[in-house]
């Protein structure tokens, strides 16, 4: 068995044969799994796919839960245009949602259409800057972005840990660790009846000026030149270090703004549980669906109905909560290795 | 002709009488902030649930490391949505959460733990640790040489700082001159970084391990040293057997099994229930081999009290450790000022942040 | 502070710093190899869980931390799968083995909470553990601790002398040049991704069989991304990655232990302080040094040949 180069890469028809092909291969990883542990691998998945699509309520709180996801993704896409990985994505959520509190707690009777676009302001201003920092130590020190970035998480996560136990802890909540409740204009309100917020919308728009930018834009080509060759792009008079840091800060006000969203709307409050790993999270979404943002989003939806339904399978069978970690490793893997099938074919018999 | 009518009635009644007193299938769920391989907070929990799950009639369902806010609205929804009976949160912060879900389901019954907020079905309980905690204090301040304590702590939460001004007030009560060391690891379970805090605390020559962590770390590294150990939330004696005095642990069981049968009879009522010693949710471990008979004898009376209610354990004086008295003489602290306490009791060395 | 305290603090600080001391060399080994694996977190944790359950079932700790090593070598074989034959990208890779491998570890080793394993021991080396300040900080750990001693310096030795540690380098930093020259830089790639991953599950076992003798969920705590970020602090040099581990290790230690004597600096900013210091440290290494350290052919996978 060999492997040969394909004269073109395999198109869109193979390439979602490939993708399913290995969905469906990680599945029946996991029901193995399932089976191993007394599950009955058929119920198991029934329950995973009904609780994270199955009804009205399941698919709200599958596209709820994508929005944070989503817009991370966005975040970390925008920099690997430039072939930049931002693990970082955990830390400027962290910072967005802490610069979004603290226009919510300092200016709680500003009215909404004055408050909530300062919260996002400062929530991007200090997710923007949460990256803006590894690209400077990358581009004038020389300093490796993957472990500054990393570090920048813990440190992030232990500033907000800091802030709300100390001078932002609630003097109505008996001491616990949170904020006050945001008061009714700084939160961002649901759409109709439904469990969704209007972050959707935020959503859907942030995804079509991604898409602009990077289509239509004349940045949007030098990053994207950029990144295919750093060497050829500097000869050509590219700006590079100012692209990285752009890319880095537009990152960042990105997780930044998914930061402001999980606060305002979902929790409407900061506390230490509001960090549940979206910025990790949205690496993986970012890379399954190769950076065009149509793809994100349903692979934002994907990735957050997984985390919903395995709540289904924790209640309905007892599978523990780790069993989603090793879907999502599982889908991963799969479909990295399906990733050969695009530039490559087998051949099985000697040549 | 009367009477076989009288007679008739009776036997209807009678009839009518057992079907309705018959048990009813019950569906009761639980809610977790950790997975319950804590070995702890969660842990224990569950083994209350256990309790439930063995009555007739019932069956129990229950899903683990749920985060606070959003996460647990969702799960609680749910629970209610596929007609649990009765839900169980076992957090501070799934309080919001689970009073929203309440008011849409005026069914269901909605328990939650060491919260302050209620509503016609939904009830707040938590248990009296700081009772055992206060003799688990006795006992350590008795067994020590050097009048130093440690204390291995997670989270600077209310429920932790009472359990450390607890200790504190036991071991003091008596050995004045005690004085017990805070380290905090922000962490419930990881076991290195727990060790790691009880050395430390005994390189400063602490020699009475006690922690508010749900790992048996600490009890390991009291042992290796040679000096005691307070456990938590289970007896912790098989990890430290010669250094395990004795440990505050929870038992859930019976509380939660009265709460079910309560709204299966009808008879459940919503309240802040706060219940200790006296009702058997938490206890003291066994003592260990090395606490001398007149200790135990010493803390056992003291437990009687606890359980009889002469003892109070926050009752005025107490000075924080600035040395500003924050209890007057003789005033007994009011469960909302203990559900709250965010300063810690002379004694004590260490920051609540 | 006295002499006493800041002895125990550094002797303190080597145990905290070996686990992750073991976990950066794997990484390195695979890194000079070219190979970029971001899954150490997984292979740890595996490791541990392993270690702690062959340990309880046989009865011999020794035995646990062999097979945690062997785990930790199959845990990271999948990355080797992945990256090697299916050309797959090596830091989604790395993430899927981390993110597989700990809802693994916690997944099956559930049933195990609560429970201790017959571990290792401190052990006094006779003679030297009685040195003054070098005694104690250095000489009287478990025979784990002993062990890393002897690794970074057979590491270096590999690298720098053996016909295979060239080899190995040749493929991380050229490999076109070194399989024109006839080296299976494939097969490089293997020795440095199972070696690596021996290492990471030695690492994460010593967590469940020395440091403590427990397992619960998340054991590791994040130390396998911590070796990660050690592995480029160390400049890939294994002699530096002790530096780097005993730095984080002993400020770890140390913030504990500023807690323990009455500081009233809020825990939360004590416990930003290694992350801090190893970002500052790094910055100011960086600075005078760059990337050049870096194998020039790292996380760039070898395309089949026809």
């Amino acid at each position: 068995m060999r492997v040969i180069k394909r004269q073109e890469p395999l198109g869109v028809g193979g390439s979602c044969l490939v993708l399913f092909t290995a969905l469906a291969l990680s599945l029946l990883l996991s029901s193995f799994l399932l089976y191993l542990g007394g599950t009955s691998p058929i119920q198991g998945m029934k329950v995973l796919f009904q609780g994270a699509f199955g009804s009205r309520w399941a698919l709200e709180d599958s596209v709820l839960k994508a929005i944070p996801i989503f817009l991370c993704a966005l975040g970390v896409a925008v920099a690997f245009r430039l072939k930049i990985w931002n693990i970082g994505a955990e830390g400027q959520f962290a910072l967005g949602a802490i610069g979004a509190t603290w226009i919510a707690l300092s200016f709680p009777d500003w009215p909404k259409i004055v408050l909530i676009p300062a919260m996002i302001c400062l929530a991007m201003v200090a997710g923007g800057l949460w990256g803006l920092i590894p690209a400077i130590l990358r581009q004038k020190l020389r300093t490796n972005e993957i472990i500054v970035t990393l570090m920048m998480n813990y440190i992030a996560i232990l500033i907000l840990d800091y802030l709300v136990y100390g001078v932002w802890k609630d003097p109505t909540s008996f001491g616990f660790p949170m904020t006050p409740t945001f008061s009714e204009q700084a939160i961002v309100g649901k759409i109709g009846g439904t469990a969704i917020n209007w972050g959707l919308t935020h959503c859907l728009i942030l995804g079509i000026l991604f898409w602009i930018f990077f289509r239509f834009t004349r940045t949007g080509f030098e990053i994207k030149a950029s990144g295919d060759n750093v060497r050829a792009a500097r000869y050509a008079g590219l700006p590079y270090d100012r692209l990285v840091m752009l890319v880095m800060v537009l990152s960042g006000a990105l997780a930044g703004w998914a930061g402001f969203l999980e606060a305002s709307a979902t929790v409407n409050r900061l506390q230490p549980s509001i960090m549940v790993g979206y910025g990790y999270t949205a690496i993986v979404v970012a890379w399954l669906a190769r950076l065009h943002p149509l793809s994100i989003g349903i692979a934002s939806i994907l990735l957050a109905g997984l985390r919903v339904g395995v709540e289904s399978l924790q209640l309905d069978l007892q599978v523990p909560a780790a069993f989603g970690g090793i879907l999502e490793g599982l889908i991963l893997l799969t479909v990295l290795a399906g990733g050969l099938f695009t530039h490559y074919r087998l051949v099985f018999g000697r040549k | 002709m009367r009477v076989w009518k009288a007679l008739l009635a009776v036997m209807l009644l009678g009839v009518a009488g057992t079907a309705y007193g018959a048990d009813k299938e019950m569906k009761v769920g639980f809610v977790y902030v950790s997975p319950i391989g804590d070995a702890g907070y969660s842990y224990s929990h569950d083994v209350g649930r256990q309790a439930v799950e063995a009555m007739p009639g019932v069956t129990t369902s229950y899903v683990e490391a749920v985060p606070e806010g959003p996460d647990s609205e969702r799960v609680i929804l749910n629970m209610a949505r596929k007609g649990f009976d009765v839900i169980f949160a076992t957090s501070f912060g799934y309080m919001d959460p689970m009073l929203k879900v309440a008011k849409q389901f005026p069914d269901t019954t909605f328990m939650h733990c060491s919260g302050f907020k209620m509503a016609d079905n939904m009830g707040n309980y938590f248990g009296r640790m700081y009772q055992p905690r206060y003799l688990s204090g006795m006992l350590a301040g008795a067994m020590t040489k050097g009048n130093v304590l440690g204390y291995v702590a997670a989270f600077p939460i209310p429920e932790v700082i009472r359990g450390i001004n607890a200790f504190t007030l036991g071991a003091r009560s008596v050995n004045p001159d005690a004085i017990v060391r805070v380290v905090w690891t922000k962490t419930w379970y990881d076991p290195a970084t727990e060790k790691e805090a009880a050395k430390s605390l005994l390189d400063v020559g602490a020699d009475v391990i006690a922690q508010h962590q749900d790992s048996p770390g600490p009890q390991e590294a009291a042992q290796e040293k040679g000096v005691y150990s307070v456990g938590y939330n289970s007896n912790m004696a098989a990890f430290a057997p010669k250094a395990h005095l004795t440990a505050p642990v929870w038992n859930w069981g019976p509380y939660y099994t009265k709460v079910v049968e309560e709204v299966r009879n009808g008879t459940w009522k919503p309240e802040a229930a706060w219940p200790g010693m006296a009702e058997g949710v938490v206890d003291l471990a066994p003592f260990g081999p090395m606490v001398p008979q007149d200790l135990q004898d010493k803390v056992n009376a003291e437990k009687a009290a606890i359980i009889a209610g002469t003892q109070k354990i926050f009752v005025g004086p107490i000075k924080d450790q600035k040395g500003e008295v924050k209890i007057a003489e003789g005033v007994v602290a009011t469960d909302a000022e203990l559900l709250g306490m965010t300063w810690f009791v002379e004694g004590v060395v260490g920051t609540t942040e | 502070m006295t002499a006493e305290i800041i002895i125990a603090l550094l002797a303190a600080t080597v145990q905290s710093g070996t686990p992750i001391l073991y976990a950066t060399l794997g990484e390195i080994f695979t890194e000079k190899s070219g190979v970029l694996n971001l899954g150490v977190e997984g292979a740890m944790i595996l490791g541990a869980l392993t270690g702690f359950i062959v340990a309880r079932t046989t009865g011999s700790p020794a035995l646990g931390f062999f097979a945690a090593g062997l785990v930790g070598s199959l845990a990271t074989a999948i990355h080797g799968v992945v990256c090697l034959w299916f050309q797959g990208n090596q830091v989604v890779s790395g993430l899927a083995l981390t993110i597989l491998g700990v809802g693994l570890a916690n997944y099956l080793g559930s049933g195990y909470v609560g429970m201790s394993a017959p571990g290792f021991n401190p052990l006094t080396i006779p003679g030297l553990a009685d040195l003054p300040a070098i005694g104690p900080i250095f000489f009287q750990h478990d025979l784990l601790v002993y062990l890393s001693y002897l690794i970074p310096p057979l590491m270096w030795l590999f690298f720098a002398r053996t016909r295979f540690g060239l080899g190995m380098r040749a493929a991380g930093e050229y490999p076109a040049a070194a399989t024109a020259a006839g080296l299976n830089v494939v097969a490089y790639r293997w020795l440095g991704i199972l070696v690596g991953g021996f290492f990471m599950g030695l690492g994460g076992a010593y967590l469940s069989l020395a440091y403590t003798h427990l397992w619960t969920t998340n054991l590791t705590a994040g130390r396998g991304w911590i070796a990660v970020a050690l592995v480029i602090f160390a400049f890939w040099r294994p002699g530096r990655a002790v530096f780097g581990a005993y730095l984080f290790g002993g400020i770890m230690a140390m913030q504990l232990r500023l807690q323990a004597s009455g500081t009233q600096v809020p825990s939360s900013i004590l416990l930003m302080l290694p992350y801090v210091l190893t970002v500052f440290v790094l910055v100011l290494s960086s600075w005078r040094k760059g990337t050049s350290d870096q194998p020039a052919a790292l996380g760039i996978n070898i395309e089949p040949a026809d």
